[in-house]
């Protein structure tokens, strides 16, 4: 009896052990073509750390980490908000057209408060009706998600009864790993220092 | 072999019917809130009466005892295991250990668990298939009649309360009141967290509404409360805004909400 349960718990443990060498293999293999591209482990202070699942306006399921190796910028929106959000997305272009070529090193990430409307069509709509070009990802994503990276970010929002948001306008950026290095607040806002840190960011390794 | 395979599921299998026992045997009591209208507390243009639609809602605040099987089957949630994005150095400091509540503290079992986090006490809820209750829900079930309080009005009660400090120890949960929903202790033990505790838009300590303000925050130009007397109610939203999701306080505890079926 002994015997067998041991071999069982044996034979399980090879099994496990084969399925993971197996991945890793693959994940090595991925990583061959570009050095740079492999990856290091997620800090514990990083908001990658957060599991939960989004959408792109491609449709295609995201999930924070795979901004890995790229500093970010983000900003959390709605799309059928009139006043600040189209300011906020353009404070973001703003930033992005300063780097002129550059620009391609870097993320620019918006996320929608409005788990309701903001499908992956409508988002498309968004970016192409502002000239977002292919460094921005706007994601959606369930209410339960959406509120942990607000709270991990300090934006404070509210849907009101219309089904609009109130909300802080801020723009955070994050480096390579994800950890939160800097936030500016406010719509039309002096950006100089988030560009002048964003700079330092793409620098590192 | 086949006999002994079989034997080693079925020993799994009944093993887990008695892990499971073990944690139903702390079920705790729900209470269904019925529908109604919260006055938003800050008023402003879009901010309309909102229909808060019938829930259920734990009867008292999660106790210590209840968050130690939680640490216990989830040792990501442990004092030495938890992230510091998630929780800050203050998470269970009044335990004696990861998974020890601690002799000294033997009267604390059924007092609400403080020293938690946001994080974590969605974690929590999650775990358990619910919910941290919204601002509006909590709001609209901390709003009823108080049915055994010797004060005149809940927000005297509540007031009374406010200016009392800290207890040494914690009471246990059912020691202040019930109210018409028979939830108790919605005032008067801690503050609890919310599902959207973040939802207050104010910009630091900020009192007027300026164009400024108008700038940083959408719908932000109008902001005004329903009753200017409810200094209770101020505290409590000004509280809120104040907290961050890992922040871990000795006299903020929560309870979980669930969707009715």
């Amino acid at each position: 009896m002994k015997k067998i349960i041991t071999g069982i718990l044996f034979s399980a443990l090879i099994v496990s052990c084969s399925q993971n060498s197996g991945s890793s293999a693959k994940e090595v293999k991925a990583a061959i073509p570009g050095a740079t591209e492999l990856k290091q482990p997620i800090p514990q202070e990083s908001i990658f750390q957060l599991k939960d699942s989004f959408e792109t306006q491609d449709d295609k399921p995201f999930t924070l980490a795979m901004l890995q190796g790229k500093p970010t910028v983000v900003g959390m929106i709605f799309t059928h908000c009139t006043y600040a959000c189209p300011r906020l997305t353009a404070d973001i272009q703003h930033i992005a057209k300063s780097l002129k070529e550059d620009r391609d090193k870097v993320n620019f990430v918006l996320v929608s408060f409005d788990a309701a409307r903001d499908t992956a069509a409508r988002l498309k709509e968004f970016a192409e009706n502002m000239h977002l070009d292919k460094n921005w990802i706007l994601l959606h994503g369930d209410e339960d998600a959406v509120r942990t990276l607000s709270v991990l970010l300090g934006v404070q929002f509210e849907k009101d009864a219309n089904g609009d948001f109130s909300h802080s306008n801020l723009v955070s950026l994050l480096d390579k790993q994800g950890v939160f290095q800097y936030q500016k607040e406010g719509l039309e806002a002096d950006h100089a220092e988030t560009i002048n840190r964003l700079k330092k960011l793409m620098a590192q390794n | 072999m086949k006999f002994f395979l079989t034997t080693i599921l079925v020993t799994v299998f009944f093993g887990g019917i008695f892990a499971q026992q073990k944690t139903v045997t702390s079920v705790k009591k729900m209470v269904v809130i019925p529908a109604g209208m919260y006055e938003p507390f800050f008023i402003t243009k879009a901010n309309k009466p909102l229909r808060v639609a019938s829930f259920k809602m734990d009867e008292t605040a999660v106790t210590n005892a209840e968050f130690l099987e939680f640490t216990k089957q989830n040792p990501k949630w442990r004092r030495s295991k938890v992230n510091r994005l998630f929780a800050d150095s203050n998470y269970l400091r009044h335990w004696q250990s990861d998974t020890v509540i601690g002799i000294a503290h033997k009267n604390i079992y059924n007092s609400p668990v403080v020293n938690v986090s946001w994080f974590a006490a969605q974690a929590y809820c999650k775990w358990k298939g619910k919910r941290l209750p919204t601002v509006a829900e909590w709001e609209f079930a901390g709003n009823g009649k108080p049915l055994n309080s010797k004060y005149k009005s809940l927000t005297d009660f509540i007031l009374e309360w406010y200016r009392k400090p800290n207890p040494p120890v914690l009471p246990n949960i059912k020691s202040t009141y019930k109210n018409q929903y028979n939830l108790f202790d919605m005032h008067g033990l801690v503050w609890e967290w919310t599902f959207n505790f973040n939802s207050f838009i104010s910009k630091g300590d900020s009192r007027g509404s300026t164009a400024d303000e108008q700038k940083a925050f959408c719908a932000a130009g109008s902001l005004d409360v329903k009753d200017r007397t409810d200094y209770a109610g101020f505290l409590r939203f000004s509280y809120r805004g104040s907290l961050k999701g890992n922040y871990c306080i000795a006299n903020l505890g929560f309870r979980c909400a669930k969707d009715l079926k």
